[in-house]
């Protein structure tokens, strides 16, 4: 098999499942080669953990993964800045007992203390790494049903999946529009008035994001794993 | 410390939003001087709402980067009174604004009127179907203003807004396009109906087979080059689908900055104070006036401005709050079923439908905006009949296409696994045929669902939250799903639909539930009327217990319309102003005996 970049190699393997080649993974951005910066929350072991459930959520197929397309990277820039920090999030006490879940979010983290603490719960529950990929959907799919943090853990990450995804790629997620153009949304420049009751519709733009013109995406996704290059 | 006492002002207007900009311009060109204050922050259309920045889905729709922070006001939630109300930690079930413009900025423009016998609910429903129709359990009551009255006014706010749309009753004549259930309008549209994507357009043509009467819905997303009577230009909408939740840098949806600040702001009278956060309204000795109210600056220092007379303008809900902690009104008790302040709290009841087309229709989804639909009213209000229904009120039904952003906007067929491979297939291959269809219901008023201050938590400012205790009547679980089904009968009928689903948020498995956005119609609380037993405010929206407190928002309405709130809130707003101007100002007492 042709050499991989290495840690894309190892972003292979914690993606897709032990024992999946990782092939044909997109390194087609001029930045590819900017691989070495650290997370600015996560510590490598979250990164790998977060990878792992995104890419339940969102598996390879003709489009990238999550991960793949930049959800990790997503979460951890989230995590780091004002979302991470609660913005936005009531937090005053008391935080009394017998929520019920029309009354929502309960819990007195922020959503970075979720995300740590959360995340050093699941850890309890089974050791995702080393699950294939049909065990491990049905790992997520059993802690989604938890009612307790992780269960809340797993619904804040599915929330923050479909973000990464589909978010404007100034946000390090959508890398290379690959949530857009597997729908066909075409971004932020946006002016239909010639088309929208046209009968038949032409051929949808390409996507352009915010920064699109400023050069698009500044960086590629980060490689997951920490090993060695 | 006590509070920096400010000279006097004639008129105290609390909020700078739609209601808020109108009171002070109207009343700046009667003489007034007006002092403004608003709690957000100020920014401009021109400078804030700009593309492509401005198309950001994750900071606009999803962080609610314009809407009002909960850090420092929020309330609590609860279905019934035997739960523990716990406070609403982040914005979901609705968005209320904050900053210059107020939620005016990020609406959709759906402009609406009632239809006359909404306005004399009990009555018409008395009249019609005998005494007893409306059980003990919903305290339905009539506006105590009628539909002729507030015509003019209903017709002078499409005119601020530039509304496109189509008349479907011209002087009390009918006309096949425009909504035939509707009162009569003293004019036509100022502007042509939007232009109809195809999803929208098979709706259309699925009801006229049907033998129903759709229309263009009325949009104040504004279709051609236009001047308003105050004289704001305004833009062609370029359907850009960053509509609701975004401010529009096009000048193309109205909002109340272009259409209504920026004609007022240098005038001499007229002054507003931005960062400024009421925290309660003062009373006079015998609590028979309000005497202006103490606010928060933008140094955190407590100013007290004084005022001859005050218009509350600080959205439904935190009206009010306001009046609760400030002791204006009688509260609401739900045990003795006295009081006014927070009584008759109603919301929307929605459900959705949504239709798959085959592949040979391309929808196109990302081109939309915020009022962009076919609408059908058969089934709203008493446009039907309700003999052997067991239910009042109704909602309409609409095919509408706001948006394809695709964080938000993931259609996909009933059965479709929640996540993974057959998911995101799902989400690929249907993004581009789907049909988006809305039941926008009613919601009656009953004794259970009310507003209160919540006994344990309190807001940054020291004081308590409001708690809304609300949960869907069962009068609006039937009406939900009895028009939820007439409106997959219409998506069944649809050209090349394959599948066809609904969700109804009121459905009986269901309560109230404060995550997903339904919408920011929250109303009553405060509500009006000709009877001080059970209405806050009188006929001219002058509250009973304080004369020279005048309340505007859709906490007015007795119980919730079919329809969205700001057309039938910014008539009530004009008819109220046209009656502070032509008989309190010149004479300040009370404008109905109680
Ligand atoms: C996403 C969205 C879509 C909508 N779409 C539609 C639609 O299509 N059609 C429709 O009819 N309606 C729609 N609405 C509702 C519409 O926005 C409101 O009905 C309308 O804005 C109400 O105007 P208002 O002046 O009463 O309140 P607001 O516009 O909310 O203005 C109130 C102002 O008061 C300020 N304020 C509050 N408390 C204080 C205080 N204590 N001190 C100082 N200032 C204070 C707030 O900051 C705010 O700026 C929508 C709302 C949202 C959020
Ligand atoms: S859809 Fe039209 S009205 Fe709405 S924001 Fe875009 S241009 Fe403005």
């Amino acid at each position: 098999m042709a050499k991989l970049y290495s840690r894309r190699a190892i972003l292979a393997q914690i993606a897709l499942g032990a024992g999946v080649a990782g092939a044909g993974l997109p390194v087609s951005h001029a930045f590819a080669a900017q691989d070495d910066r650290p997370w600015s929350f996560f510590t490598d072991a979250e990164a790998q953990w977060i990878a792992a459930v995104a890419d339940v959520f969102i598996p390879q197929d003709d489009f990238p993964s999550a991960s793949q397309a930049g959800v990790v990277d997503f979460i951890d820039f989230q995590m780091a800045t004002a979302y991470g920090a609660g913005e936005g999030l009531y937090l005053d006490p008391p935080f009394p007992s017998g929520a019920v879940p029309e009354q929502g979010y309960q819990l007195k983290f922020t959503p970075a203390q979720l995300l740590r603490q959360g995340i050093e719960q699941a850890g309890q529950l089974g050791d995702i790494a080393t699950m294939d990929a049909t065990a491990r959907a049905d790992h997520v799919e059993q802690m989604s049903e938890r009612d307790d943090i992780v269960g809340t853990l797993i619904a804040e990450l599915w929330k923050l999946t479909k973000q990464g995804y589909f978010a404007d790629p100034i946000y390090l997620g959508n890398h290379d529009y690959a949530g857009w153009r597997m729908v066909g949304f075409p971004g932020a420049h946006a002016y239909y008035t010639e088309r929208v009751d046209a009968d038949k519709r032409s051929v949808t733009p390409p996507p352009r994001g915010i920064a699109h013109d400023r050069g698009g995406t500044p960086y590629p996704p980060r490689a997951i794993g920490g090993g060695s290059d | 410390m006590a509070p920096r006492k400010l000279p006097k002002t004639d008129v105290l207007i609390i909020g700078g939003g739609w209601t808020g900009l109108t009171a002070a311009y109207e009343l700046t060109h009667a003489g007034q001087r007006c002092v403004v204050l608003e709690r957000g922050k100020k920014r401009h259309t021109a400078t804030s709402f700009g593309a492509p920045e401005e198309h950001d889905e994750l900071k606009y729709a999803h962080r609610y980067s314009h809407m009002m922070d909960v850090k420092k006001e929020t309330l609590t939630i609860r279905n019934n009174r035997d739960q523990q109300a716990l406070p609403m930690r982040r914005l979901g079930s609705f968005l209320p604004g904050s900053g210059l413009g107020g939620a005016g900025i990020h609406w959709n423009g759906q402009i609406w009127r009632p239809l006359p016998s909404d306005l004399q609910m009990r009555s018409h429903y008395e009249d019609r179907y005998g005494k007893d129709f409306i059980g003990p359990e919903l305290s339905v009551q009539d506006w105590g203003v009628t539909y002729e009255e507030l015509e003019p006014h209903l017709d002078f706010f499409e005119r601020i807004c530039g509304a496109a749309g189509f008349a479907g009753n011209l002087g009390g004549e009918a006309r096949a396009g425009g909504n035939v259930f509707e009162g009569p309008r003293s004019a036509d549209y100022p502007n042509p109906p939007m232009r109809q994507p195809i999803s929208n357009t098979l709706f259309g043509e699925a009801a006229a087979r049907m033998g129903l009467n759709p229309f263009p819905m009325p949009s104040a997303n504004v279709t051609k080059a236009y001047e308003n009577p105050y004289g704001a230009q305004l833009h062609p909408c370029t359907y850009c689908g960053f509509c609701e939740r975004f401010g529009c840098g096009y000048y193309a949806k109205a909002d109340p900055i272009i259409c209504v600040y920026d004609q007022i702001k240098d005038h001499e009278n007229f002054e507003i104070r931005f960062d400024a956060q009421v925290l309660r309204i003062e009373k006079s000795e015998d609590g028979k006036t309000a005497t202006g109210a103490i606010y928060l600056d933008a140094n955190g220092e407590e100013v007290f401005q004084p005022a001859d007379t005050i218009c509350m303008n600080a959205y439904a809900l935190w009206n009010v709050h306001l009046m609760l902690v400030s002791g204006l009104g009688k509260p609401y008790d739900p045990e003795t079923r006295t009081g006014v302040v927070g009584r008759n709290y109603s919301y929307q009841t929605v459900a959705g439908v949504d239709a798959f087309f085959d592949k040979s229709v391309e929808t196109d989804p990302y081109m939309g905006a915020g009022a962009l639909g076919v609408v059908i009213d058969d089934y709203n209000g008493d446009n039907f009949d309700h003999s052997d229904l067991g239910f009042v009120g109704g909602g309409y039904i609409a095919c509408k296409q706001y948006h394809g952003r695709p964080i938000g906007y993931q259609p996909v067929p009933e059965g479709t696994p929640k996540w993974g491979a057959e998911w995101k297939q799902a989400v690929r291959e249907n993004y581009n045929h789907h049909a988006d269809l809305v039941v926008h219901g009613s919601s009656v008023s009953t004794p259970e669902n009310y507003l209160d201050l919540d006994p344990t938590w309190t807001d940054s400012f020291g004081r308590p939250l409001l708690r809304m205790t609300f949960d869907f009547p069962e009068n609006d679980r039937k009406m939900s799903d009895y028009v939820m089904q007439r409106a997959m009968d219409v998506a069944r009928e649809m050209d090349n639909v394959t599948s066809v689903s609904g969700t109804n948020n009121a459905a009986v498995d269901k309560h109230y539930d404060i995550v997903p956005y339904q919408t920011t119609h929250n109303v009553g609380g405060a509500v009006i009327g000709t009877d001080p037993e059970t209405s806050v405010v009188n006929r001219y929206g002058q509250m009973w217990d304080h004369h020279n407190v005048f309340v505007f928002g859709a906490c007015l309405f007795p119980q919730n319309l079919g329809y969205n709130p700001t057309g039938p809130l910014m008539g009530l707003a004009y008819w109220t102003l046209e009656h502070m101007k032509r008989d309190y100002l010149p004479n300040p007492a009370p404008l109905m005996d109680a």
